[in-house]
């Protein structure tokens, strides 16, 4: 067991900041490619007329998923020194749903508006500017927010520690849900296509 | 398989400083969400951590706010939690992601002949109609996104592949909120 | 079969892939290994606090005497020392085996070391991985000897105490222990123990226990 490798001690912070700046390339490379770039593409997967953000996101979900769940098995990866972000259910439910409002009246989320303004659509950096405004008004009004903010903690769970399922179990029912909500996804395209251009 | 050409209805500026080329389509959702995927494995094995994009955010605006008035700065548990690193807050992990982030949507860009001066719209809205809601938009996910520590990078593609509870909760709740506003918001995209 | 290979899309392949991947990860086991532990930092604390994570060596002895079966009662020493006296009815499982042990998540477990240490932190172990039931014999195996095998009753104890004592000695006594009064305050000259003949059923080990261990992801 000998990754995660900077958990090893295989090389230094400074070297992490390349590492960084490397997959961040990565990530917003493979953004770009899907489409990630434009509000517009973002958007109609809320009008079902074009299911790319499901899609791209459930499949890279899925290959993340696959990848370090066997490479923890065969003991490549020690999976408890990936990080887990920490559940707080409460609040992260309403910041989902206040995300998904920003979704469509905004278009982007906050690495695809990074995207955008990196290929010029000036929504993408005003976009990036009300992430930096309101995100300071949130630090402003922390201290009214952190009892909510700290609020129904659940500590690092994991949906295999919560429901007592295998892990491997559930595994297999994501992969599952998402090859068929991609199937529903293709079809749900086909049927705007044909209802548009019966339209035109 | 669908592959999709990029028409350009609604885009407003004329004098759009558009590559040579003509844009290319996109890739295969799948295969882009493969190499999504890919790198996101990467992350966890070479760092045992996953992606990020707010994170980055709240960094700069702790540091900014940290410069403009330290002892505010230091008083708020919030603005505190990014500036308690040893050493200088900026060379942070998910800062340098960031940049790398522009940089690879900027070739992605370059290579498809997709960089372009614009404004992406529908076409029943202004352009000042469409950048207030950006704004808004922009606000909305960046408060939503420090209340659930995340945002789709860090919780749900990160979260969703370690099948963590509050991400899975996270995402769940985004497309909701998104799918329920969508037809308030039509007239801004159709 | 080579028809559907020669006719499918990319998609396709790229979908029977992660299917076969998914069904793969049906039989492949626990990605952690067995290693994790949810911790609820407070409930853990409140226990400590209120001390209801404890068992005193005299409501030890009332059980045995009473015969109880309830519970398995787990020495967490050396098999030398577990060879040498052990509490009756005591099963010999060292820490690190602990988890193997086919021990019920929702059984009474107690254990006890020489002092308190390992037993305090094997406690902490069980709990954090699931186990609710799990208690710790107050002072270990040394408070079992003073409190209950050897007992001391103060020369100038007064009469309350001593009609409390009589009740201590009886059960020093059924353990094959020695009662002493007086103001002899050795602690290092005991007499050495004879195993006491109780009827006390044995905890009920499954046969199998040792070896058995509940696979997660199977």
């Amino acid at each position: 067991m000998n990754a995660p490798f900077f958990k090893y001690g295989l090389f230094n912070d400074e070297v992490s900041l390349i590492v960084a700046v490397l997959i961040g390339i990565g990530f917003g490379f493979f953004l770009e490619r899907a489409g990630f770039g434009n509000a517009r593409k973002l958007a109609a997967q809320f009008y079902f007329t074009d299911m790319t953000v499901l899609k791209v996101m459930f499949t890279a979900i899925v290959t993340a998923m696959l990848g370090v769940y066997f490479l923890s098995v065969i003991g490549f990866v020690d999976l408890s020194l990936v990080y887990l972000t920490p559940t707080n259910l409460l609040p992260q439910v309403a910041g989902g749903l206040l995300l998904g409002f920003g979704f469509v009246i905004g278009g982007y989320c906050p690495g695809t508006s990074c995207v955008s303004a990196a290929t010029g659509r000036t929504d993408g950096w005003v976009f990036l500017l009300g992430i930096f405004v309101w995100i300071f008004a949130f630090g402003e009004m922390f201290p009214l927010l952190e009892s909510f903010y700290n609020s129904t903690p659940m500590g690092q769970q994991t949906l295999a520690q919560l429901t007592g399922l295998p892990y491997g179990l559930l595994v297999f029912a994501v992969v599952v849900m998402a090859l068929g909500a991609f199937a529903a996804a293709e079809w749900g395209e086909k049927v705007m296509a044909a209802r548009k251009g019966g339209k035109a | 398989m669908t592959t999709h050409a990029t028409t350009s209805t609604g885009t407003h500026e004329p004098d759009a400083v558009a590559s040579a080329r003509t844009p290319q389509p996109y890739t295969n959702p799948y295969l882009a969400g493969i190499g999504l995927g890919l790198v996101l494995l990467a992350a966890f094995v070479i760092m045992g951590r996953g992606l990020g994009a707010s994170g980055a955010f709240s960094t700069l605006v702790s540091v900014g706010v940290a410069t403009a008035a330290p002892q505010h700065a230091a008083g708020n548990a919030f603005y505190g939690a990014y500036l308690a690193t040893e050493g200088n807050p900026l060379k942070d992990w998910l800062l340098f992601e960031v940049i790398g982030v522009f940089a690879g949507g900027f070739l992605s860009g370059v290579l498809a002949g997709r960089i372009k001066r614009t404004t992406e719209k529908g076409p029943r809205i202004s352009v000042r109609g469409r950048l207030t809601f950006a704004f808004l938009g922009g606000g909305m996910m960046g408060f939503g996104a420090k209340l659930a520590r995340g945002c789709t990078s860090g919780q749900a593609l990160t979260g969703g592949a370690l099948l963590n509870v509050g991400s899975w909760a996270f995402m769940m709740c985004v497309f909701a909120g998104a799918y329920a506003l969508a037809y308030v918001m039509r007239r801004q995209w159709q | 079969m080579k028809d559907l290979l020669k006719n499918s899309t990319l998609n396709q392949r790229l979908a029977a892939v992660a299917l076969v991947l998914g069904m793969l990860a049906l039989i492949a086991g626990d990605p952690y290994q067995g290693r994790t532990a949810t911790i609820d930092a407070k409930e853990l604390a409140v226990i400590v606090q209120n001390e209801v994570d404890h068992i005193s060596p005299g409501d030890l002895a009332d059980w045995i005497i009473q015969g109880r079966s309830d519970y398995r009662l787990i020495d967490l020493r050396s098999e030398k020392d577990f060879g040498g006296y052990a509490i009756p009815g005591a099963e010999n499982v060292p820490v690190s085996q602990l988890t193997d042990h086919g021990l019920m998540k929702n059984e009474k477990i107690i254990l006890y070391s020489d002092g308190g240490i390992h037993s305090a932190q094997a406690w902490f172990l069980l709990r954090s991985q699931g186990y609710k039931g799990v208690y710790m014999l107050r002072g270990g195996l040394e408070a079992w000897n003073d409190d209950v095998l050897f007992p001391q009753l103060a020369e100038n104890a007064d009469a309350a105490t001593r009609i409390n004592f009589a009740k201590t000695a009886e059960v020093s006594k059924y353990f094959g222990g020695t009662p002493r009064t007086g103001g002899t305050q050795e602690t290092s000259a005991r007499p050495s123990i004879v195993a006491p003949k109780l009827d006390t059923p044995s905890a009920a080990v499954p046969a199998a226990a040792g070896k058995k261990k509940k696979k997660e992801g199977c």
